[in-house]
């Protein structure tokens, strides 16, 4: 029980000190990978709180999710190896305003919000994947669902705007095209 | 115990694949070559290039040796000689072997060298049309197990084989897994002809050589899931069970070799796009295909 708890903290502290990375450096890849590895920290909590499926599915997602990211960073960013003294931050004082209070309410929930009552034993990982799965294709299926094709819209459009208008033409004809 | 067996008999493994490579290349038998090489690695300088991302350089070549090794936790060569029999198995592979691709984008962009970014991004790109290539087959693996844990997925296959059951599943996740390990013909990470080795360019001494242990770890590791997923992991009759596991793995790791020994690298836009055109739509149909077997043929 207490190695449990210790593991969680010890990995919330970590994915908190990668995000906090994530914001002090100036390279846009370092940047992206901080918040990889964060989100990497928060796997291991799921995995320290004896949710195998979800730590895993979360360590291998986000590791392919953050390294799209770290191009399209590197990308948009003017200065991407941060060489240049780029400095990121504006509105200071309402960043960390709306900082605190998002952290003061997520805190505020965590604390006053009624759990219910705590599983005395967690099933075991095989039952856990197990039940996940027939939630996930009974009860929720079409949350999952309307949010899979919603996403799967949202990739068909943005690489349809992302080809050149002028190649989706006849002989590449501007004129056409416009 | 059983960590210290599989990790030896992984190094072994990848010993045996170094001098067989070596044997093919120049037509003589050395079993000390791998050794001495790693030696000379040692006593060589280690350069670091002008104004690197030190971190990223640094951590890239034991960050791939890490999650190779992480990967190869999970696959069993007897029915009870694995490190980790995870509830999650076949999952937790993929995560480990994630992080190839995070470990080679650092590989890529420390250095500080053109040629090393181009590798680092090009890997970017293949890693993730063929990671889909690498979970679509799987998914078929684990339909037909009904389960995720790896010694239940060989269990599955006593009576028949996955390769005979889903043979277009076996062909996609050998390719994908060539394309993961990044060698030829789907090195184009390294290209030695056209980007003058690439994310390894920038490195030398003894960082190139736990770079390269990496990479011998990685087919082999790739090899031995190919066995597990597909060739009826430890099963074959008189040999013990092991000795059956490292056969068919080292007989795949050769596979691999070979194929890149004679195939010419492929172009980077004909890599991508028969992944996301054809690669990618086989997968589905494979994963239909199998639930139907597994409706029709009980």
């Amino acid at each position: 029980m207490y190695a449990q708890a210790f593991f969680v903290a010890a990995f919330g502290l970590a994915a908190i000190g990668f995000g906090v990375a994530v914001f002090r450096t100036s390279s846009m890849v370092r940047s992206a990978l901080a918040l990889l590895f964060s989100q990497t920290a928060v796997g291991c909590m799921f995995l320290a709180m004896q949710t195998e499926f979800l730590g895993v599915l979360q360590i291998m997602m986000m590791a392919t999710e953050m390294s799209i990211m770290t191009i399209f960073m590197v990308m948009f960013m003017m200065d991407p190896g941060g060489l240049g003294g780029m400095d990121m931050s504006h509105q200071k004082r309402f960043s960390i305003g709306a900082g605190l209070s998002a952290a003061g309410a997520a805190i505020a929930v965590a604390l006053l919000a009624d759990w219910g009552p705590i599983t005395a034993e967690a099933p075991d990982a095989a039952m856990q994947t197990r039940e996940l799965g027939i939630e996930m294709l009974g009860r929720s299926m079409l949350i999952f669902e309307t949010a899979a094709v919603t996403i799967l819209t949202a990739m068909i459009a943005a690489t349809a705007v992302a080809i050149p208008a002028h190649t989706l033409a006849d002989n590449g004809n501007k004129e056409v095209s416009e | 115990m059983t960590v210290a067996v599989v990790l030896l008999t992984l190094l072994g493994s990848a010993w045996l694949l170094a001098v067989i490579e070596d044997w093919s290349a120049t037509g003589r038998l050395r079993p000390a070559a791998p050794m001495l090489s790693g030696l000379a690695h040692l006593g060589r300088e280690s350069l670091v290039p002008r104004k690197p991302d030190r971190l990223f350089f640094e951590t890239a070549p034991v960050l791939l040796l890490v999650v190779t090794i992480l990967g190869a936790g999970v696959l069993p060569l007897a029915p009870d000689l694995v490190i980790a029999d995870l509830a999650t198995g076949a999952l937790f592979i993929n995560a480990a072997l994630a992080y190839v691709l995070v470990a080679l984008i650092m590989a890529g962009w420390g250095p500080n060298g053109a040629y090393a970014m181009i590798g680092g991004w090009r890997f970017l790109g293949q890693l993730i049309a063929y990671a889909m290539l690498i979970v679509m087959p799987i998914t078929a693996v684990a339909m037909r197990a009904e389960s995720l844990v790896t010694t239940a997925i060989v269990g599955s296959q006593e009576s028949l084989w996955n390769i005979v059951y889903q043979p277009l599943g076996f062909v996609l996740f050998i390719i994908a897994a060539m394309a993961l390990a990044f060698r030829a013909p789907f090195d184009l990470p390294t290209a030695e002809g056209e980007l003058a080795g690439g994310v390894d360019a920038e490195y030398t001494g003894m960082r190139l050589g736990v770079l390269r242990l990496a990479r011998l770890l990685l087919v082999i590791t790739l090899a031995s899931a190919t066995t597990v997923f597909y060739l009826g992991g430890w099963h074959g009759p008189l040999l013990p069970p092991w000795v059956w596991s490292l056969i068919k793995t080292l007989a795949v790791a050769a596979l691999i070799l070979l194929a890149g020994r004679h195939l010419p690298r492929i172009r980077e836009a004909d890599l991508m796009g028969w992944c996301w055109k054809l690669g990618i739509p086989l997968a589905l149909l494979n994963i239909f295909v199998v639930g139907l077997q597994i409706l029709v043929v009980p």
